[in-house]
């Protein structure tokens, strides 16, 4: 197992190259969006075939999150944009979420749908934060 | 040939790194991100960046498409040689930059500083000034320290929000050494050494199927495995929990800590390779002849890259003539 090929070394060019030929790759990607996804686990016991479908709708001040989530096997809970780890509860799950990105979770605020950073950010409105009005 | 040192006995190795990713991060090779459709005024996004990107695309592509678990980089079989080539990507960047072709990686030995007390593992000597600096929001201590008044202190430019799609950025970089996490039982503690040394014991690289609730020690060591002893998240998850902040999403390389992190992780699997009976011998699994549900993830297939050409698993196992370690004792 080993005769593996040559790697080109890199420059500057040859990285303008290539990310110009994979653009479309990430640009792709950049239009993955999901209101609600499925997750499908099956399994077969005893000569049955069981198919189990679990359908997340999650939002955050009203605003639904548009990440991929998954379960596995074992019934633990998975977001796509936090890769590392999985949790018990779908609610710890969004808790954590406003802990790791504490930027789409403004404390209020009309400034946050598709701002000029592209950020879908959550808003926590007036009436439910009871103050007013914070910086960013 | 480059020799990875552990970035604690090695000043020189610890010092050249950092100067190493400053210049990448500095870097402008051409693309923007309007080319590759981040939202926003057009900005260049420099070559350490584009690697931040890459590894978000990676993950965002789920190998094969019909299903929503497995993807390029993660949670499968392909997870340590997608890694591996990404960080040969880096390593030969880095030589570029640095005009010194003999240049290895540091790698953290975070099952070390794992031994230590909890509140001993969040001052330990990789979170030093001199190295990788501390904690905080922004980081406020060390070279990647955020100083806004300062256009050449180290800024996070791209990052993935919460929906999962990458968006522009101008702040410092984020770190929450040890934080709590909801759900996880007990302390946000690192790995030990008790747990990689386990890794080791496995015979097996990767068994059906083939995802994060497989035997094995592809995902021992990735970190998903159900072990009583070693509870999720473990190893390669941990150390991305353990240190928070910027680690925690898809764009985790905008922490350089990152790669500290996964050179260990390339260490361990180095060592599960070594030839019998130190080791395992270079074996991967999934073979070529598995069905198309795992495109993606046998041994020849591609490798997703974005700013190189690719290579395959085959290709990533021995890279003995590239590098090696200064120990494989993990």
């Amino acid at each position: 197992m080993a005769a593996n090929k040559p790697i080109s070394a890199p420059t500057a060019k040859s990285i303008a190259s290539y990310v110009r030929r994979n653009a479309a790759k990430v640009k792709k990607s950049q239009r993955h969006a999901h209101k609600a996804t499925e997750s499908l686990r099956e399994a077969d016991y005893k000569g049955h075939h069981i198919v189990v479908r679990t359908t997340y709708r999650i939002e955050v001040d009203g605003v639904p999150l548009m990440g991929h989530m998954g379960v596995t096997d074992d019934g633990r809970v998975h977001y796509h944009p936090v890769p590392n780890a999985s949790f018990a509860s779908a609610v710890d799950l969004v808790k954590q979420l406003i802990d790791v990105f504490p930027d789409d979770f403004t404390s209020e605020g009309s400034s946050g749908h598709g701002d000029g950073h592209g950020h879908m950010r959550h808003s926590r409105r007036k009436r439910r934060a009871g103050r007013g009005r914070s910086s960013k | 040939m480059a020799v990875r040192f552990n970035i604690l006995n090695n000043s020189a190795a610890r010092d050249k790194y950092i100067q190493g990713v400053k210049l990448l991060k500095k870097e402008i090779p051409g693309p923007t991100t309007t080319s590759l459709g981040i939202a926003g005024p057009s900005q260049q996004v420099s070559t350490y960046d584009l690697f931040v990107v890459w590894h978000h695309l990676a993950m965002s592509t789920f190998t094969p498409p019909s299903q929503g678990d497995r993807n390029a980089a993660h949670r499968g079989p392909v997870f340590l040689p997608w890694h591996r080539f990404m960080l040969l990507q880096l390593e030969m960047n880095l030589q570029r930059v640095l005009n010194d072709n003999t240049f290895g990686l540091p790698y953290w030995d975070w099952a070390a500083a794992g031994e230590l007390t909890f509140t001993k593992q969040k001052t330990s000597g990789v979170w030093a000034a001199d190295c990788m600096g501390g904690s905080g929001s922004p980081v406020g201590i060390g070279p990647f320290a955020f100083n806004a008044a300062d256009p050449n202190s180290w800024r996070v430019r791209v990052e993935a929000n919460v929906n999962g799609q990458l968006v522009q950025a101008n702040r410092g970089l984020r770190r929450q050494l040890g934080g709590a996490v909801l759900g996880l039982p007990g302390q946000n503690r690192l790995p030990r050494k008790a747990h990689t040394t386990a890794a080791l014991t496995e015979n097996t690289y990767d068994f059906a199927p083939w995802g994060v609730s497989s035997a094995g020690f592809r995902n021992q060591l990735e970190g998903w495995q159900n072990d009583p002893q070693i509870p999720p998240p473990s190893l390669h998850n941990r150390v991305h929990v353990f240190v928070g902040g910027d680690m925690s999403p898809s764009s985790s390389p905008n922490d350089p800590v990152f790669y500290l992190n996964h050179c260990n992780v390339d260490r361990v699997w180095e060592a599960w390779m070594q030839p019998a009976p130190q080791g395992h011998g270079r074996n991967y699994l999934p073979p070529q002849s598995a069905p198309a549900s795992l495109r993606g993830h046998r041994l020849n297939d591609t490798l997703t890259s974005l700013l190189s050409g690719s290579t395959t698993p085959a290709d990533m196992l021995d890279v003995s003539q590239r590098y090696t370690y200064d120990s494989l004792a993990v």
